[in-house]
């Protein structure tokens, strides 16, 4: 079907899929990028199916297995309804149930939320993209399916809808179509969060019919929990990697810094996310630097679970995601610190200090910070010294949302920014307006399938659009080096294959990176040159 | 659970190619991914390289950070690519049967 044509109560169409992306049909990018044509997505052949369903718009980031037989459909669709009842009581959902019913009941229709959505715009507003849609579709089943005497009712207002196996299924794809930015709670007159009626739609396909992405699940938040990291990352691997680290911090910079790990009692427990470790050491060699040149009491983890900052039960599951924060918990508090930082990774703030608020309790509650304000005492008050000339290149930032939107952490990296980044300029719009870099909510670590381009192409094309406008034509340039600070683990990864897709690198010189690395950049007490400009960074 | 064959190489991979078994990697093994990686013949550099990430798999369960590969392999990350177009972790660790890189990498 066309993108203007579909309408909710077609999600329950028995067609093999209900929409596809068509490139043409995308919001055109500005300079030097008018002339950008993006790849077709790959529909997926019946080999890399092998039998799953794909039945929204033939794109897959999660795996639903197509059941065999009517039986099956309908087994499928009567749990789903028993996970729904689950979620709307106050039992099975202390968690979530009164943002829920507030925004299951208070939505007036009036779009404001869909002109908020980077993936609805720069799909060239595709109907089913639109926030309101995946929202109505659940609505719709609440009231007819589960409200008394719903079903009669629902013929009267027009606000039909026939729950079946393709309902259900696409509604899965669905709630993976949705970044969790929350831009679109933000902007909603009626306080209705869009973004937290996705994730609770996962939640339900996860908890009661084992359906989330292989990323999320089981290479996620099972592996770290059985290994100490979602990248596999055991604590034997670690010790390695950092004695590594030390190494490359003193070939960088020609300082010995040892860095502290399990030290009982030290003021500061810092938590990076793994990726940090394996993909970004500069960031961890960055951060050591800083504490230790500032001469705090700090330390790492080794404990299982306790030098990954991840809990990506966030983005999909409230039971994974208990687990995990309270393994964070445990760790601090066996270490008896003063309090945990966190690292430059969004969802982890939001994990451990926002929602972690309802786990680390009693004797677990540990205060925790995030790093931006830890970063920020100590530029602006001046505990180490810092000469702004070493970062005289044109500098942007990122605002991660779970750091941003859902923190309102706005000024402290923005005083630092200011301070040490003569060059230093906004994306318009910013702040607790950004936009998500399009890898939100898991989809940055979703590389399989033909996901990648829908990423790319969608919500990471309004990222993409933000990076390109905060330069001057002449700053975009190939010769002029740029930088796009990104403080955050996912957010990072999304924005360097941004660039990859974009080609960014060898068209405008765009570099990422984090903000502590622009901070050790023009410490006076560290050499010049921490920050590497190459294609392969 | 796609089946990977090339010659009398016969082995169940993941979504994008990468060992569901790592354990029972082998030589011929490695020269028929690398088939699937652009390169036809593995040279003695391939080699040095896959046969770091296949020692420090076994010991430590998990791929090393790049910048440890290049330093200790004594190739620049440029050189990496000129041997296998798609990466390190992309290129390389398959054909070095090693499961593909998971969390925020």
């Amino acid at each position: 079907m066309s993108k203007d044509d579909i309408r909710v109560q077609d999600i329950a169409k028995k067609t093999p899929q209900l929409y596809q992306v068509d490139p043409k049909q995308l919001v055109p990018l500005p300079y030097p990028y008018e002339d950008w044509e993006d790849p077709a997505i790959e529909p997926l052949s019946e080999k890399k199916l092998a039998g799953r369903n794909v039945g929204l718009d033939g794109v897959m980031n999660v795996s639903i297995p197509e059941p065999q037989t009517e039986a099956e459909k309908e087994e499928m669709v009567a749990k789903f309804l028993v996970g729904l009842r689950k979620l709307l009581s106050k039992d099975n959902n202390w968690t979530f149930l009164k943002p829920l019913m507030l925004s299951l009941d208070n939505c007036v229709k009036c779009n404001t939320c869909a002109e908020a959505c980077p993936i609805y715009e720069m799909s060239g507003k595709a109907e089913i993209y639109r926030p309101l849609f995946r929202s109505d579709v659940l609505r719709r089943i609440v009231n007819k399916y589960v409200k008394p005497g719903g079903k009669l009712t629902a013929k009267f207002t027009g606000a039909d809808i026939d729950l079946n196996w393709e309902t259900i299924s696409r509604m899965a794809h669905l709630a993976y179509r949705c970044n969790l930015c929350r831009r679109c709670a933000q902007t909603c007159p009626m306080g209705v969060d869009n973004g937290l009626l996705a994730r609770e739609i996962r939640k339900l396909f996860s908890q009661e019919l084992g359906i989330s992405p292989q990323e999320l699940h089981g290479d996620g938040t099972i592996k770290q929990l059985e290994t100490g990291s979602s990248t596999g990352l055991t604590p034997p691997a670690l010790m390695d990697l950092m004695e590594f680290a030390e190494e490359d911090l003193n070939d960088r910079t020609g300082l010995n810094i040892k860095i502290p790990f399990d030290k009982a009692g030290a003021d500061i427990l810092l938590i990076h996310n793994a990726g940090e470790f394996l993909s970004w050491p500069e960031n961890l060699e960055a951060f050591a630097i800083l504490f230790e040149i500032a001469g705090l009491s700090w330390t790492l983890s080794s404990e299982m679970v306790g030098y990954d900052s991840v809990n990506y039960g966030l983005f999909y599951d409230d039971a994974q995601y208990a687990r995990v924060t309270l393994a964070h918990a445990n760790v601090a508090k066996k270490l008896g610190v003063k309090k945990v930082v966190v690292g430059e990774c969004g969802h982890a703030h939001k994990a451990i200090m926002a929602i972690g608020d309802r786990i680390w309790m009693g004797e677990s509650n540990i205060p925790r910070e995030s790093c931006m304000a830890t970063m920020e005492d100590l530029i602006i008050n001046e505990k180490v010294m810092v000469d702004p000339e070493r970062n005289n290149f044109p500098v942007t930032t990122h605002d991660p949302c779970n750091i941003t939107r859902s923190m309102g952490i706005i000024e402290p990296q923005r005083r630092v920014l200011r301070k040490i980044c003569p060059q230093f300029r906004e994306m318009t719009p910013h702040g607790v307006h950004n936009y998500c870099c399009g890898g939100g909510s898991g989809f940055a670590i979703m590389q399989s399938h033909n996901f990648p381009n829908w990423k790319f192409q969608l919500p990471g094309r309004k990222k993409f659009a933000q990076m390109l406008g905060a330069f001057t034509r002449e700053e975009l340039a190939p010769e002029k080096n740029k930088y796009v600070c990104a403080p955050c683990s996912n957010c990072k990864g999304q924005i360097r294959d941004l660039i990859n897709y974009y080609d960014a690198w060898e068209r405008c010189h765009m570099q990422y990176g984090g903000l502590v690395e622009l901070i050790v950049n023009c410490m006076t007490d560290v050499r010049e040159g921490f920050i590497e400009w190459d294609e392969f960074h | 659970m796609p089946t990977f064959t090339h010659g009398d190489v016969s082995i169940e991979v993941d979504e994008d190619g990468f060992m569901e078994d790592p354990e029972s990697w082998n030589e011929e093994i490695a020269k028929a991914l690398a088939t699937t990686e652009g390169v036809e013949e593995l040279s003695e550099e391939h080699w040095k390289l896959v046969n770091y990430l296949r020692d420090y798999w076994l010991k430590f369960g998990i791929a090393p950070m790049i910048r440890k590969l290049c330093k200790e392999t004594g190739f620049p990350l440029k050189k990496v690519y000129e041997l296998f177009p798609s990466g390190p972790a992309k290129g390389a660790c398959k054909v070095a049967g090693l499961s593909k890189p998971t969390g925020c990498v």
